[in-house]
């Protein structure tokens, strides 16, 4: 995962700060964003997301500090003089217009001949899948259609960088699901930067090159999904992002490249420093997904480290189950997950089984 | 069922106690006798054509109109100002503000005509058909208010933060998006004015000169028997007048929120 290294700077924040009143919304923002990278802000509601993306759109000015966009701070420089356009959360179609009118939009102060501009509508809406609507009125359309037009009509202008709010969240699942899969093609065929913020781990994982996970106006963690997801680092971004395992832990001794723990229910262990970030001053505890632990059944061997312990619940997902398991002989209890495959039926509540783990999974917070 | 029975036929009274009087207007209006009783003579439009021959009415209904006209204008535009501000911005003082803005609608107008009188008096303004439209905006404002508020607060903000995001100016975008949504809210709240402002009644007697307007002279008529089937006529005219009025305010009261694809929450039928 490498993508966005060589890449040029588009947008850069250098120790942005913003208040309303006395609230203290965006806390020191420092990062880049690379030229055609799909970036999401990822947060809980309240964590300065949509502020930091409305600032790059110019809806919102900064208290203090620099946002740079394509080398030039924007200071000043008025939202309809940004190279930038949004995809509301509302998705803002203009239910007075038709589709076309909305598509066309931004054309309006474009100098080139009303045949030509009328192609370029047509050949958005063919984009995003929309070809023939551009007659039709715009209160008619469904909520995937509005998504649509209003992707449409921001990509027309052919912008440096779309900024997307939350664009997903008033679609149902099913639609969701499809419409991420879409954006990620559309965005790999335009090539533009795309900055969406969402508050939707799982999306942000399927769609984003880059994360900034976000908590209380200031960035936990900016990294790609892998990194992320594999090796968080701090137990907050851990918790907020897929299912995390925390189990109590001391720290024995670290030498070199190797810190060494001992696990309550697993044992003494040697991991590596890399999957120790920087402390916060909390007690240590270890991070487990409950994918990298395994029941072994009576003719299996672990490849690496073994655990006994009690089932104490079972949750029957269809593909999967999660078994809630007391670890050897302790109060510590692990979520772990399990393909549900023939031959390997569900076990019960209570049945004493073998934990196979492997230390680099492991990932210590402290 | 049983419950609800007192009620209903409660209710059913009360419309008919309310409404049945309004009927009397056009019944005699037609009826071919100069006294309003019962029976009936037979059928006539000679109240209609005496009305329309009668110079001072017709110079009455002239000042009622300039002075409708004028008086929706001013109170819509006035109160677009005040909705848009009321909607879109937070400021010190804004609910002591939207608190005067609408008491006119609470305080009886005879005090309200009596305290301009006396303020106009001691200023030595002289009273006029301006005077009478001031009294009509003052009192007019609370409803452009409420109605224009209804239409700005189901305009959804990224509306505008689009258009300028999409690269127009912020006067294009008042006239290419706002103005376009909330123009149904302007009509409906133009109309209302104007059917406050023409029969009022109160206002208009305290603060008019000596030439009177339309609801004035009709009273100023009653007074002569001759002249009381014609004035029916006007009255017969004034409702339906008013009625397609508020009933086309209300069509584009609710077109307007509809088309912003907002929900109804509220109105005047």
């Amino acid at each position: 995962m490498t993508f966005s290294d060589d890449r040029p700077t588009m947008i850069e924040f250098k120790d942005v700060h913003k208040y309303y009143g006395d609230y203290h919304a965006l806390r020191g923002i420092n990062g880049t964003i690379k030229a055609g990278e799909f970036f999401s802000l990822l947060g809980p509601s309240g964590c300065g997301k949509t502020t930091l993306l409305r600032t790059i759109a110019g809806f919102e000015d900064i208290s203090s500090g620099v946002v740079m966009i394509d080398g030039k701070d924007v200071a000043g420089v008025a939202a309809n003089a940004r190279p930038t356009n949004m995809v509301f959360q509302s998705y803002a179609i203009f239910p007075h217009m038709s589709v076309a009118e909305n598509v066309g939009f931004g054309l309006r102060r474009d100098p080139r001949p009303k045949a030509e501009k009328a192609k370029a509508v047509a050949e958005a809406l063919e984009m995003v899948g929309l070809k023939g609507y551009g007659a039709r009125a715009a209160h008619a359309l469904s909520g995937g259609q509005r998504q649509r037009v209003a992707l449409a009509r921001a990509l027309i202008l052919k912008p440096k960088v779309l900024l997307l709010d939350e664009p997903l969240s008033a679609l149902d699942k099913k639609m969701r699901e499809h419409m991420q899969v879409e954006l990620i093609k559309l965005q790999r065929q335009v090539g533009i930067t795309f900055i969406l913020v969402t508050h939707d781990q799982e999306e942000a994982l399927v769609m984003s090159d880059r994360i900034a996970v976000m908590f209380e106006g200031e960035i936990a963690q900016l990294a790609d999904p892998e990194t992320l997801y594999r090796r968080p680092n701090s137990k907050k971004v851990a918790d907020f992002i897929g299912t995390m395992n925390f189990i109590p832990a001391e720290v024995l001794s670290e030498a070199g490249d190797k810190v060494e723990i001992d696990a309550k229910g697993l044992g003494r262990v040697t991991i590596d420093a890399s999957m120790a970030p920087p402390a916060h001053g909390e007690s240590p505890v270890v991070g487990l997904r409950p994918e990298t632990l395994t029941l072994l059944y009576d003719d299996q061997k672990p490849l690496e480290r073994e655990t006994d312990g009690v089932i104490d619940e079972v949750i029957y997902f269809g593909d999967m189950t999660y078994y809630d398991v007391y670890l050897g002989g302790t109060d510590v209890e692990v979520r772990l997950s399990m393909r549900n495959v023939p031959g390997r039926p569900v076990l019960e509540v209570g049945t004493k089984v073998r934990v196979a783990w492997s230390p680099s999974a492991l990932v210590l917070f402290r | 069922m049983k419950q609800g029975t007192g009620l209903g036929v409660y209710a059913i009274l009360y419309l008919v106690f309310l409404y049945a009087p309004i009927l009397i207007l056009p019944v005699f209006a037609l009826n071919d006798s100069q006294v309003v009783a019962f029976p009936l003579k037979g059928f006539t439009t000679r109240w209609f054509g005496e009305m329309w021959a009668d110079a001072n009415l017709r110079s009455a209904l002239l000042r009622s109109l300039v002075i409708a006209l004028s008086t929706s204008t001013i109170a819509t535009v006035l109160g677009l100002f005040a909705a848009r501000a009321s909607v879109r911005y937070a400021f010190p003082g804004k609910p002591a503000a939207m608190g005067l803005i609408m008491l006119p609608m609470v305080l009886p107008d005879i005090v309200v005509a009596m305290a301009l009188l006396i303020v106009l008096l001691s200023l030595s303004v002289p009273l006029s058909m301006l005077t009478i439209i001031m009294g009509h905006v003052l009192l007019c404002m609370p409803f452009a208010v409420a109605i224009l508020t209804s239409a700005f607060q189901s305009l959804d903000k990224s509306l505008e933060e689009a258009a300028l995001d999409l690269g127009e100016t912020r006067a294009a975008t008042f006239r290419l998006i706002i103005l376009p949504l909330v123009m149904p809210g302007i009509i409906a709240s133009f109309l209302i004015c104007f059917t406050i402002s023409i029969d009022e009644f109160v206002l208009a007697n305290f603060l008019g000169s000596g030439k009177p307007v339309l609801s004035v002279y009709i009273f100023g008529q009653f007074r002569f028997p001759a002249k009381v089937p014609s004035m029916l006529a006007l009255g017969t005219l004034l409702v339906l007048f008013s009625i397609i009025l508020l009933g086309f305010a209300e069509y584009m009261r609710r077109r307007g929120i509809a088309k912003a694809g907002g929900k109804d929450s509220g109105g005047f039928l």
